[in-house]
């Protein structure tokens, strides 16, 4: 076997992924904590008021956390401005997605993930997962999530910070709807989330997709077993004829 | 009985002058167009009556209810409801939430604003600036639970003939008393949760819900893998075996 490495992210890429992930969560945790009232609160009070004890008030919560906002969307700003190129790719291929390929192995991942091969066979189902790109269905659907829910968090919270260029009572109906758009964008991209971490953090095969947010190159056998097509696509030529 | 700064108001003895209303937005710096308190006409057996009013500072706030990021409370300290305005998303979704229409938004702050009997004269030792320039002394403001004061005197004298105007569907249990016979009484409006609000506490436990489930699904994948045997490498034999 090859110990060959190709390379999947450049630094841009790996700029952004860390520096969305820290504000993320920082912006996340705050955010919870900006909510205040037993009706929608999804983690009860202790949160917020750990939060607000952190900071010393509900008032600078909300300046750290506009703050950290304004600075989310700046870092993004630059990377596009600074990666073109990258980001356009990432884009093309997050939501590029083969139905007939895609959707079984979307449907079969978590199956194997949680039964086993052996889960498979039970349910009737060819326990050979279709090939996948440069990303799998898996990896492609928490994009768009986040793509979307954040392309939605930065629009709503800039609505909501800049609401009073609206005239009139339109202002705060604007805030308001903003604040649950906000809620349900966050949401969505949180519970995938959980499914990342896990997936690059904890489970044992993806462990190089993991290093390689660091230095930007997985192994040539990762590659050709998680991502065949894109292997072929970079490596396959040269790959058959060794 | 804890202390709960109130109103007692003589609505008899109001003759509509409006002094209380100019005083305030002087005071509070109350922009063009909003008003923290007002002065309902109405009639009280045949005869003109008027009744002066500002927010109530209720025992129920229904506005305290709508507000999601705490900015609006009842402080337990004096018994008032504030406005952190250093929290407030200016929202508005504590106006329609007020059957007193006692709330509007800030057009430069962008926060909610009523009044707050006037905390920076209060914190002076001043009364609040309607009850200061009343010229008949209709309003009386102070600590209801305190029997030494004027406010608390004439709560505990007049039980029974003491009127709370409130809607019947949203009784938020006002401080803002009147003595004896007020009109008008029919004017509070039920309060109303705005649907953004309400559509935000419906899908709470939903999203509750989904990323519980989520998390459930990533505790069934780290169980498998942990109490399975199979290592990386089977794992890759597999998946090569298709692939080749």
């Amino acid at each position: 076997m090859s110990t060959r490495t190709l390379t999947r992210h450049n630094r841009w890429d790996i700029f952004i992924h860390w520096f969305n992930a820290v504000l993320w969560l920082f912006l996340t945790a705050t955010g919870l904590a900006l909510i205040d009232n037993p009706e929608v609160n999804p983690l009860g009070q202790w949160w917020p008021g750990l939060w607000r004890g952190i900071f010393g008030g509900g008032g600078n919560l909300l300046v750290a956390h506009e703050a950290a906002g304004v600075a989310w969307v700046l870092g993004f700003a630059l990377y596009l401005a600074a990666n073109r190129r990258g980001a356009g790719f990432f884009l093309r291929e997050v939501f590029q997605v083969s139905p007939s390929r895609d959707i079984p192995w979307l449907l079969k991942k978590p199956v194997q993930m949680t039964l086993g091969e052996a889960g498979l066979r039970r349910l009737g189902l060819d326990p050979i997962l279709p090939p996948q790109g440069f990303y799998n269905m898996g990896q492609k659907a928490f994009a768009q999530a986040a793509v979307a829910g954040g392309v939605g968090l930065a629009l709503s919270g800039a609505a909501m910070m800049a609401s009073h260029l609206v005239p009139g009572p339109g202002a705060h109906a604007l805030v308001s709807w903003a604040i649950l758009a906000h809620y349900l964008c966050a949401a969505l991209v949180f519970a995938g989330l959980l499914v990342h971490v896990y997936m690059a953090a904890v489970a044992r095969e993806e462990r190089p997709g993991l290093f390689s947010m660091f230095t930007g190159t997985v192994p040539e056998d990762y590659a050709r077993h998680h991502h065949r097509l894109w292997f072929e696509e970079v490596a396959g030529g040269e790959a058959r004829r060794n | 009985m804890k202390t709960q700064l109130a109103m007692l108001v003589d609505s008899a003895k109001c003759i509509d002058c409006k002094a209380c209303m100019l005083s305030c937005k002087v005071a509070n710096a109350v922009p063009e167009g909003a008003w923290r308190n007002w002065i309902k006409p109405g009639s009280v057996q045949g005869r003109l009556h008027f009744q002066p009013g500002g927010c109530m500072h209720c025992e129920n706030p229904t506005c305290v209810q709508a507000c999601p990021t705490g900015a609006t409370y009842k402080d337990p300290a004096d018994g008032t409801v504030k406005i952190d305005r250093s929290l407030c998303i200016g929202c508005g979704n504590c106006i329609p939430a007020c059957p007193y229409g006692a709330r509007y938004r800030h057009p430069e702050l962008k926060v909610a604003d009523k009044c707050d009997f006037c905390a920076g004269r209060r914190a002076q030792g001043l009364q609040p600036a309607c009850v200061d320039t009343c010229p008949t002394k209709a309003r009386v403001f102070g600590d209801i639970a305190d029997p030494g004061s004027e406010a608390g005197r004439l709560y505990r004298e007049n039980q029974g003939r003491l009127v709370r105007v409130a809607n019947a569907r949203t009784d938020t249990k006002p401080n803002m008393f009147y003595l004896a016979a007020t009109a008008p009484l029919d004017w509070p409006v039920e309060a109303r949760m705005p649907s953004a609000m309400g559509l935000m506490a419906g899908a709470t436990p939903l999203l509750r819900g989904l990323v519980g489930l989520t998390g459930l699904g990533v505790l069934a994948m780290l169980g498998r893998q942990l109490a399975s045997g199979s290592t990386p490498d089977a794992e890759e034999r597999k998946e090569d075996a298709h692939v080749d």
